[in-house]
């Protein structure tokens, strides 16, 4: 009941908020607020009761959702990002107000379908209720409807509808292979299946289906493009809990389907991997404050990822303890990453209400005078960088652990698994450097335009009161869950691994690393973003456009070079090289034929006459002989004249035929 | 009930749409002629389901010419699905038309000829060899040849002579098989498992399967005799939706399960080549109509490529041989209908209301009509494959069957299928942004205040269309069990 309602409420809810929105605006808006709060309690009730729920009846097999340790502290940080998020946009939304009916109606069914893929006890349910979300929150990416935000909304769309194929294929071939598709009853049924190649395959397609919305490489082409367009509440959710979604599949996969496949651990993590440093690199070189923090977004993502991949590869060397580690650092940093974007791009959203620009040299210098939101965004700052007693150390550092014991553990990787090593560090390092970038941009530097910078100081408010209350308060939660204390009974819940409860996090090892990435960071931030990004005191745009994935690859196979070539394939051989021809020589063939048959029926008609029905001359006479047939049908049948002749050319015919079949028959038999 | 009941609804549309030519009612007098054609449409639908209440699985034996070549009808289980998913689309369809063609020229005939239609295609459905299926075959053609040219224009003429050219030879190809299966079934009577003698197929009997699938297949709008369909789109929206999506173009359809299921039986030809060359060719025609759709950029002529794809996909799960890609086929057939339905009556009511039929026009015309393109919308995700949508369970039944054929072709087949998927997200929700989202400085009709949403009369069925598609989608299992029994031969 308890599962019902909050997965199928907000669809009613959102429904009756389209309904008052249309005669009351601001009560739609309290109203929005008051399901999200409400969302919130039911998600509180949830971590206590734990209950589970099957529908059977509808659908190609019915709905499953259950509910543990993971699930219910994800329908928790689902609800809340919601409620945060809902009661900040009521601000941001104050000037623009067009199309907020049809935007609110769509986020609050998102939340029921977040919390119905978060819940979910099958893949087929989780299936399901990604798609539903996939669709609604397009319309959040293309909300403002500005050619940027169609292109934007298009590319989003159609890397969802791949992705959503893609899971089909693959949740096709795994109910085929194992026969089910519950999470409860996979393993055994992956265990004792015959096809174990097509698992394989279709755990490959499923990895990609929820990769598309996750951001992995290479299907991450829509993150950097959608979520500066999407307004900065969307784009909190979009990068905080849909990419989770899109994570949320993939663990799944990982821990009911392919526990211990090596191969699959190793694609995971090296995308995870490509994923993780091409994000840290992105993030660093762009110049858009929101587009940044896309990238950096898809660069946690990898961190996750290769948390996935190493949590696989530790099981399938029969570590217990890596892939315990592996497990946690992956949950938790999900959790960290989720709360941090909210922060993070809710304040980002801030700076949009108040300016409507992103590029950095515009915003430049504008939160000097801002205290809240300078103490806000540097919390989340600190967090996502791994600084010591912020959450993201912890994840981080478990993340790092987890690499560490698959050195020592899988002895056939350790090689590659030191470089990874280095890659996670380095990318740690990035990580620090685009976040100081940002910091120092916004709330430190001056702007160039000195009567900007004055009106920028002049003006010290940026948010009202009750948005204050959610910056400031998603940011208090860096602070509480950077305390081991609280982050490892957090992390014992989600995981249930209980050596967790007893790891150290200030060790000087854990410390080392951290360390490592933090000051690689600092160098990165010196040497690059000072001396490289910053010439003649304003930031250059390095954002490697040319090497678009998607306006280099996808686009053009996808609308131009595969219509093309199965359209000339088919405009060839089907009508001008195999209907014209056949038409064509089935008409020679014929008029060929005919006239064969004919010159022939006069030559023959011609000997005729000169030899066995030669006219009798009879001078006098002036009607010429009819002929032997033509007299025989007249005076045996007493036939009119044209019947006759006709009668004539028919008894030909047969004449003819009969000959033609006696040869064929002396022809097949002898 | 005697089993010559089988008759009225046949006879009943025809006989009804040839009075409409003695009976002299003026074109203007809308009431009257419509009242009239309503009443009759009904009352055929209401015999077509007493048909399938009360005589399935008796014979009605009309005529025979000679020994073997009978007219002979039956409503068993595979016809009972086509005619009972006709019956019930014709008359929701009729409402749309008389409101679609309030205005034009020669809408008596029009009328007339698409009641008539209504009689062949139950005929088709109701036949019961071979023969009787052929005959209503040619007069499907010929009753639909009218409403295609219908406008009188150079293309909707030479529309017209396409269309007969390419169905016509199509049947030609057809005679063959008939006389074959005639010769060597049990004189063409649909078994179902197969009523040919023998254990093997012959060569013989593979060119006359080859020709029956190719030949029918041309209604079908199967790889290489699939040109009619785009260009024939010309016709009126009635026209294009009801008989170009449905009626015959699945006769098409129907008449290779007939093939397959009732005369040739699957064990026959299960891994012969025909085989693979039928499943080849279907499995081309989907991607290729899907590649063709997205390329296209008039409305109409977009979806009948879409129209083509689909029935290819239909034709793949048929020729896949076993009862899951049958079933898979069966379903497929009723959830395009319903879907292709509801998109084709949307863009028809976008066209008639607007008067354009480019892609590029609809940008922002969701605002003016949005339950339209709601409706439009909703078809467009269901074509797609997205769950809660019909289209997801056929589109599933049909990826669990090319699997479990355990061939390459199957699974070569299945990724086309993912392919062509895609094609069509990319096709049919394009048109979905466009209308809701346009471009700042292209939303053509911000200023119009002329276009308005869609007569109640239009809306009703794309109304109920769209429902019938979210309903069947989340609540499939009662249909997908029937189809079940029909696909086991039972039914």
């Amino acid at each position: 009941m308890l599962i019902a309602c909050m997965v199928f409420g907000p669809f009613l809810c959102g429904l009756v908020s389209f309904l008052i929105g249309k005669k009351n605006e601001n009560a739609r808006d309290l109203f929005v607020i008051a399901v999200t709060a409400a969302e919130l309690l039911l998600s509180f009730l949830l971590w206590r009761e734990m209950p589970s729920l099957t529908i059977g009846g509808i659908l190609p097999s019915g709905l499953t959702f259950t509910t543990d340790g993971f699930r219910s502290v994800y329908a928790v940080v689902t609800a809340l990002m919601w409620a945060f998020t809902t009661t900040f946009a009521k601000e941001y939304f104050k000037e623009e107000r067009e199309n907020l009916n049809r935007y609110w109606f769509f986020v609050i069914v998102t939340l029921g379908a977040t919390e119905g893929v978060m819940l979910s006890a099958d893949l087929m349910t989780s299936f399901i209720f990604f798609e539903i979300l996939s669709f609604t929150s397009f319309t959040w990416v293309i909300h403002e409807e500005t050619p940027g935000a169609v292109r934007a909304g298009y590319t989003y769309l159609f890397i969802a509808v791949i992705g959503g194929l893609v899971l089909f294929m693959g949740l096709a071939m795994l109910q085929y292979a194992a026969g089910t598709l519950s999470f409860a009853d996979l393993r055994e049924a992956v265990l004792s299946s015959e096809r174990p190649e097509m698992i394989f395959a279709s755990g490959v397609c499923i990895l990609l289906g929820f990769g598309c919305k996750a951001g992995m490489f290479p299907v991450h082409v829509w993150l950097p493009k959608a979520h500066p367009v999407a307004p900065s509440p969307a784009s909190a959710l979009l990068s905080g809990i849909l990419t989770k979604v899109g994570i949320y599949g993939i663990l799944m996969t990982s821990l009911y389907a392919l526990t211990d496949h090596e191969q699959f651990g190793l694609i995971v993590l090296l995308l995870g991997v490509v994923t993780m440093a091409l994000g840290a690199l992105l993030a660093l070189f762009s110049i858009n404050l929101k587009r940044t923090l896309a990238c950096s977004s898809m660069s946690q993502i990898g961190f996750i990822l290769t948390g996935v991949g190493m949590m696989i590869l530790n099981t399938a060397a029969e570590s217990e303890e890596g892939a315990g580690i592996a497990m946690s650092g992956l949950m938790l940093h999900m959790t960290n990453h989720s709360l941090i974007k909210l922060t993070l791009f809710m304040a980002a959203g801030v700076v949009v209400m108040n300016l409507h620009v992103l590029t950095l040299d515009e915003i430049r210098g504008w939160g000097r005078n801002k205290p809240f939101l300078k103490l806000s965004f540097a919390l989340g700052a600190l967090g996502i960088s791994g600084v010591p007693l912020f959450n993201g150390y912890i994840s981080k550092t478990l993340l790092h652990e987890g690499i560490v014991e698959g050195i020592h553990e899988i002895h056939k990787y350790s090689g590659m698994l030191s470089v990874i090593e280095w890659v996670f560090l380095v990318s740690g390092g990035f990580t620090f450097a685009y976040m100081l970038k940002l910091f120092i941009c916004v709330f430190v530097q001056k702007n160039k335009d000195e009567k900007r910078q004055k009106r920028y100081d002049q003006n010290p408010y940026c948010m009202n009161k009750a948005s204050t209350a959610v910056v400031f308060g998603s940011s208090l939660l860096m602070v509480v869950l950077g305390q081991p204390f609280v982050s490892t009974r957090l992390a014992y819940r989600m995981t249930g691994f209980e050596e967790i409860l007893h790891f150290k996090a200030f060790t000087l090892e854990n410390l080392k690393g951290g360390l490592i990435s933090l000051s690689i960071g600092a160098a990165v931030y010196l040497v690059i973003v000072r001396r490289v990004m910053i010439r003649k005191d304003s930031y250059v745009d390095l954002w490697p456009k040319g090497l678009d994935l998607e306006d280099l690859v996808y686009r053009p196979v996808l609308t131009e070079i595969l219509p093309t070539a199965v359209g000339f394939i088919a405009g060839i051989f089907g009508e001008n090289l195999v209907l014209r021809p056949l038409c064509k020589a089935g008409f020679v063939i014929v008029s060929v034929l005919t006239r064969l048959l004919e010159s022939t029926l006069d030559a023959l008609l011609l000997f005729l006459r000169k030899t066995v029905m030669r006219e009798k001359k009879v001078i006098g006479a002036e009607k010429p002989h009819p002929g032997l047939l033509r007299t025989l049908a007249t005076e045996l049948l007493g036939a009119s004249d044209s019947v006759a002749s006709n009668f004539t050319f028919a008894m030909m015919m047969t004449c003819i035929g009969i000959v033609v079949i006696l040869c064929t028959i002396i022809f097949v038999i002898f | 009930m005697s089993p010559y009941f089988l008759l009225v609804p046949i006879l009943l549309p025809i006989l009804g749409g040839l009075s409409l030519f003695f009976l002299k009612i003026p074109e203007e007098d809308d009431h009257r002629r419509n009242v009239l054609l309503e009443t009759i449409v009904l009352l055929t639908s209401a015999a077509v389901w007493l048909c399938l209440l009360f005589v399935r699985h008796k014979n009605a034996e009309v005529y025979s010419f000679i020994r073997g070549f009978s007219i002979e009808f039956r409503a068993d289980g595979l016809g009972s699905l086509f005619a009972g998913m006709v019956s019930l689309m014709w008359p929701l369809v009729m409402l749309y038309t008389f409101d679609y063609m309030r205005h034009d020229k020669g809408k008596n005939k029009f009328l007339a000829f698409y009641v008539m239609t209504y009689g062949v295609t139950v005929g088709v459905a109701f036949a019961a060899n071979m023969t009787t299926l052929y005959a209503f075959f040619e007069m499907l053609t010929l009753v639909t040849i009218p409403l295609v040219s219908h406008y009188k224009n150079h293309d909707s003429m030479f529309a017209g002579r396409k269309y007969a050219a390419y169905t016509i030879g199509g049947s030609g190809l057809g005679f063959f098989t008939v006389v074959i299966s005639t010769l060597y079934g049990e004189n063409g009577n649909f078994l179902f498992g197969g009523s040919m003698r023998g254990g093997s197929v012959s060569l013989l009997l593979a060119l006359a399967f080859a020709a029956g699938f190719f030949g029918f297949g041309a209604k079908a709008a199967v790889f290489p005799l699939h040109g009619w369909l785009p260009t024939a789109s010309v016709a009126p929206t009635p026209v294009t939706a009801l008989l170009h999506a449905v009626a015959v173009v699945n006769a098409g359809v129907f008449a290779v399960m007939r093939l397959v299921w009732y005369v040739f039986g699957p064990e026959r030809l299960i891994g012969t080549p025909v085989q693979v060359v039928c499943l080849m060719a279907a499995v081309f025609t989907l991607v290729f109509a899907a590649a063709m759709a997205l390329k296209e950029r008039h409305f109409k002529r977009r979806l009948a490529y879409s129209t083509v794809s689909n029935l290819s996909y239909m034709l793949f799960g048929v020729m896949l041989l076993s009862p899951a890609g049958y079933e898979a086929g069966m379903l497929h057939m009723l959830f395009h209908g319903i879907i292709k339905m509801s998109l084709f009556l949307c863009a028809g009511a976008f066209m008639h209301n607007t008067g354009n039929s480019y892609i590029y026009q609809v940008n922002g015309v969701g605002k003016r009509m949005p339950v339209t393109f709601v409706f439009y919308t909703l078809g467009g995700l269901s074509l797609t494959g997205v769950p809660l949508f019909c289209g997801f369970i056929s589109k599933w039944n049909l990826v669990m069957a090319g699997l479990s054929a355990g061939t390459p072709w199957g699974i070569a087949g299945v990724a086309a299928l993912i392919v062509s998927a895609f094609l069509c997200a990319m096709y049919t929700l394009s048109v979905s942004v466009r209308a809701f989202f346009p471009i700042e400085g292209t939303d053509w009709y911000r200023d119009r205040a002329d276009v308005k949403e869609a007569s109640l009369l239009m809306l009703a069925p794309i109304a109920v269309f769209g429902i019938a598609n979210v309903l069947l989608g989340i609540w499939p299992q009662p249909v997908v069990s029937l189809i079940h029994t029909i696909a086991s031969g039972g039914f």
